[in-house]
């Protein structure tokens, strides 16, 4: 008998016969009624507020521009802050790749020591202030982990309230590969129990937030 | 190394080990600074969110809902991952997941093999495996990488590295990391960390990760990091694999949301870990990143058997090790005592189901049963009930030692016959008074084991039998 059919057949032997799917499925939509009973309430008058609010207390930095055309220069500006020099790995996504990047250097190879890189999120949650990234073509991974400061871009009409509606957004679709919700720079409580900001991903992130 | 590996880790028996673990005065300091730290942020994470309660009645819901169609969601879980271009690999126990995880690394020509935390990796004794077949083993989470320089185990599920106080840290890395770290802060030598891993990360040729949940509808494995090295592990190399128990499933998305609220207040008080990462079969084609094959072993392991005997509930463990960080016990000995994969009370629970009672009797009752593991429980699991499971099989399977069964059977002989009963108990106060010095008495015969560390109010002299008639009168 193979591993399977071992696990299988303790499995089953322990528990009562086959269950029809259908009913299976129905107690599990069940266990999801009533969310606002079970979730936190989000910590603003609109997502944004909130999104923000749990963003910057974990340590996430965040500009609001008016349109997508403005992000270089917010970029630009966030890089001059940090006295950083103005080049970035920039992600795929033919919304930012379209925009005229003016004074700042975009190269797609992202280097192990990369100083910073600019991606395009796919949604951000107001319950915990995370941004979603997917993995694709024009999105690697890595963009997100190997800079020391990871720049998002995220519109407001992207935002979702909680985790569920996330998951909603899913359904229906093929889910990508790697899906990530990043909160806050990395960090570890590793020594003792006490915080350190800037672990093996980026230390800094920067959210910004496009109005239009 | 600048120290020995702690030495509790290697005593034969638990009481030698809780012993050595007792007088280390290091250690205590170690697990205080963490535990206090833990305890107080989970507080706080729970008084913010007034739903918590209701939450967790939901989370003990879900996990039972899987447990009870375990068959339905395994088999969903095999069909969907398959279908994302994963391959699902089966094994019933230890010895198969490691054989499997080398025969994948071999065939893979791997050198060099990253790894992200993952207590079932411990469990199945795969560092040790990696070891024999001759792969480099790279341990990328912080605490992992801090026991690896030291070559320990974990003595924590979260904090593995939770007996080291930053000196000893300091020490390690100042050995272990070239160039070394300019300070003992623990920001400059996060940082070290960094530097020395980051080229590891892109050079490794299999990742290995684990999952805190499966989710049955997707097919994916979703892992939960704060550090971000579980990204770094799965990324560059050519293979992923991932090691899970089968009691991590959960109908969807949505519902390992459900329990990742809980998970992480109960973890480390925080209200959401910083990389929250969902993995789907392997690289599809045009993506920029990402690994071109992806296997999934999973690890029955005695979990199966569990199903249908009195410890079932604890299949609904998310592994946040709130019950240790608030447990008197461990907070005094630490995780190494306790001798297997999982320390505290969820260990002293699970060990024996995985190393047999007769090797690991002791843990059920290293116990004081003040229940506040039952209380910070995430998901209810009633663990002093499954402690006291644990000692009635250990008295059924007739594995006390001979001392302590003669001496309660005399107990019982004497107790089921009131007169000689109280004439006894008579006695014993009196004897016990008489021993004693002041209000308290310092040692008794026999008993030394317990009078060593404490001493016993002095006894007034009387039963309560004779009080009791005496007040009546």
């Amino acid at each position: 008998m193979s591993a399977r059919e071992r696990i299988f057949s303790a499995v089953r032997a322990e528990l009562s016969a086959a269950r029809d799917p259908a009913q299976i499925a129905g107690e599990a939509a069940a266990l999801l009624a009533e969310p606002d009973a079970v979730r936190p309430r989000l910590a603003g008058a609109t997502l944004a507020e909130s999104f923000a609010i749990k963003a910057t207390a974990l340590g996430t930095t965040i500009d609001r521009v008016p349109a997508l055309d403005a992000v270089p220069e917010a970029v630009a500006r966030y890089l001059a802050g940090q006295g950083l020099r103005p080049s970035v790995a920039l992600d795929g996504a033919p919304e930012l790749r379209g925009l005229d990047w003016g004074a700042v250097e975009t190269h797609s190879a992202i280097a192990p020591d990369e100083a910073a890189g600019v991606g395009l999120a796919r949604f951000g949650v107001a319950e915990s202030g995370s941004i979603v990234i997917h993995s694709g073509p024009e999105t690697p991974i890595l963009l997100a982990f190997l800079p020391l400061h990871h720049v998002v871009v995220l519109r407001v009409a992207d935002m979702l309230a909680h985790l569920e509606d996330y998951a909603a957004r899913l359904e229906g679709t093929e889910p990508p590969r790697n899906a990530i919700l990043i909160t806050g720079p990395s960090g570890t409580t590793d020594i003792e129990g006490s915080y350190v900001r800037g672990a093996h991903g980026p230390g800094f992130v920067h959210v910004i937030l496009v109005e239009e | 190394m600048s120290d020995a590996p702690h030495a509790e880790a290697e005593a034969p028996d638990f009481k030698t080990r809780a012993g050595i673990a007792l007088a280390d005065r290091t250690l205590k300091i170690a697990i205080d600074r963490t535990t206090n730290t833990a305890e107080t942020k989970r507080a706080a994470a729970v008084g913010a969110f007034p739903e918590f309660e209701a939450a967790r009645e939901r989370g003990r819901a879900i996990k039972d809902h899987v447990i009870a169609n375990l068959g339905h969601y395994l088999e969903t879980f095999e069909r969907n991952a398959t279908a994302s271009g994963a391959k699902v690999h089966w094994a019933a126990d230890d010895a198969e997941a490691r054989a499997i995880v080398v025969r994948l690394c071999r065939e893979a020509g791997a050198r060099s093999v990253t790894r992200s935390k993952s207590m079932l990796g411990e469990e199945i004794g795969l560092p040790d495996a990696l070891a024999e077949a001759g792969i480099e083993r790279v341990e990328t989470d912080l605490a992992e990488h801090i026991i690896q320089l030291a070559g320990e185990h974990p003595s924590h599920i979260i904090w593995p590295a939770m007996h080291r106080t930053r000196e000893q840290v300091a020490d390690l890395f100042r050995e272990g990391h070239v160039p070394p770290p300019s300070a003992e802060d623990p920001g400059s030598m996060v940082r070290s960390a960094r530097r020395v891993l980051r080229e590891k990360f892109l050079g490794a040729d299999v990742g290995i990760s684990g999952a805190n949940f499966l989710i049955a509808d997707t097919g994916a494995t979703c892992t939960v990091t704060n550090e971000g090295n579980a990204e770094l592990t799965t990324t560059p190399p050519r293979v992923h694999i991932v090691t899970a128990g089968i009691e991590k499933l959960v109908p969807s998305t949505a519902h390992a949301f459900a329990l990742l609220r809980l998970l992480v207040r109960s973890a480390t008080g925080g209200e959401m870990t910083q990389y929250t990462t969902f993995h789907r079969g392997p690289k599809r084609p045009g993506d920029a990143d990402g690994p071109e094959e992806m296997h999934i072993v999973l690890v029955d392991n005695g979990r199966s058997r569990m199903l249908g005997d009195e410890f079932r509930d604890m299949l609904r463990c998310i592994r946040c090790g709130a019950c240790m960080n608030h447990c008197v016990v461990y907070r005094q000995i630490g995780g190494h005592a306790y001798g297997g994969t999982y320390p505290g009370p969820m260990g002293a629970v699970l060990t024996p189901v995985l190393d047999g009672l007769a090797k690991s009797r002791d843990l059920p009752f290293a116990c004081t049963m003040n229940g506040r593991c039952a209380e910070v429980c995430p998901v209810r699991i009633p663990l002093p009930t499954l402690l006291r499971a644990w000692r009635g099989r250990s008295w059924r399977e007739n594995l006390e030692p001979r001392a302590m069964r003669a001496g309660l059977g005399l107990w019982a002989w004497v107790a089921r016959r009131p007169r000689l009963y109280r004439l006894a108990s008579g006695l014993g106060v009196r004897a016990l008074r008489l021993m004693g010095k002041g209000g308290w008495v310092g040692s008794v015969p026999l008993a030394g084991g317990w009078t060593a560390y404490r001493d016993l109010p002095r006894p007034s002299g009387k039963t309560f039998m004779e009080q009791y008639r005496g007040g009546r009168k």
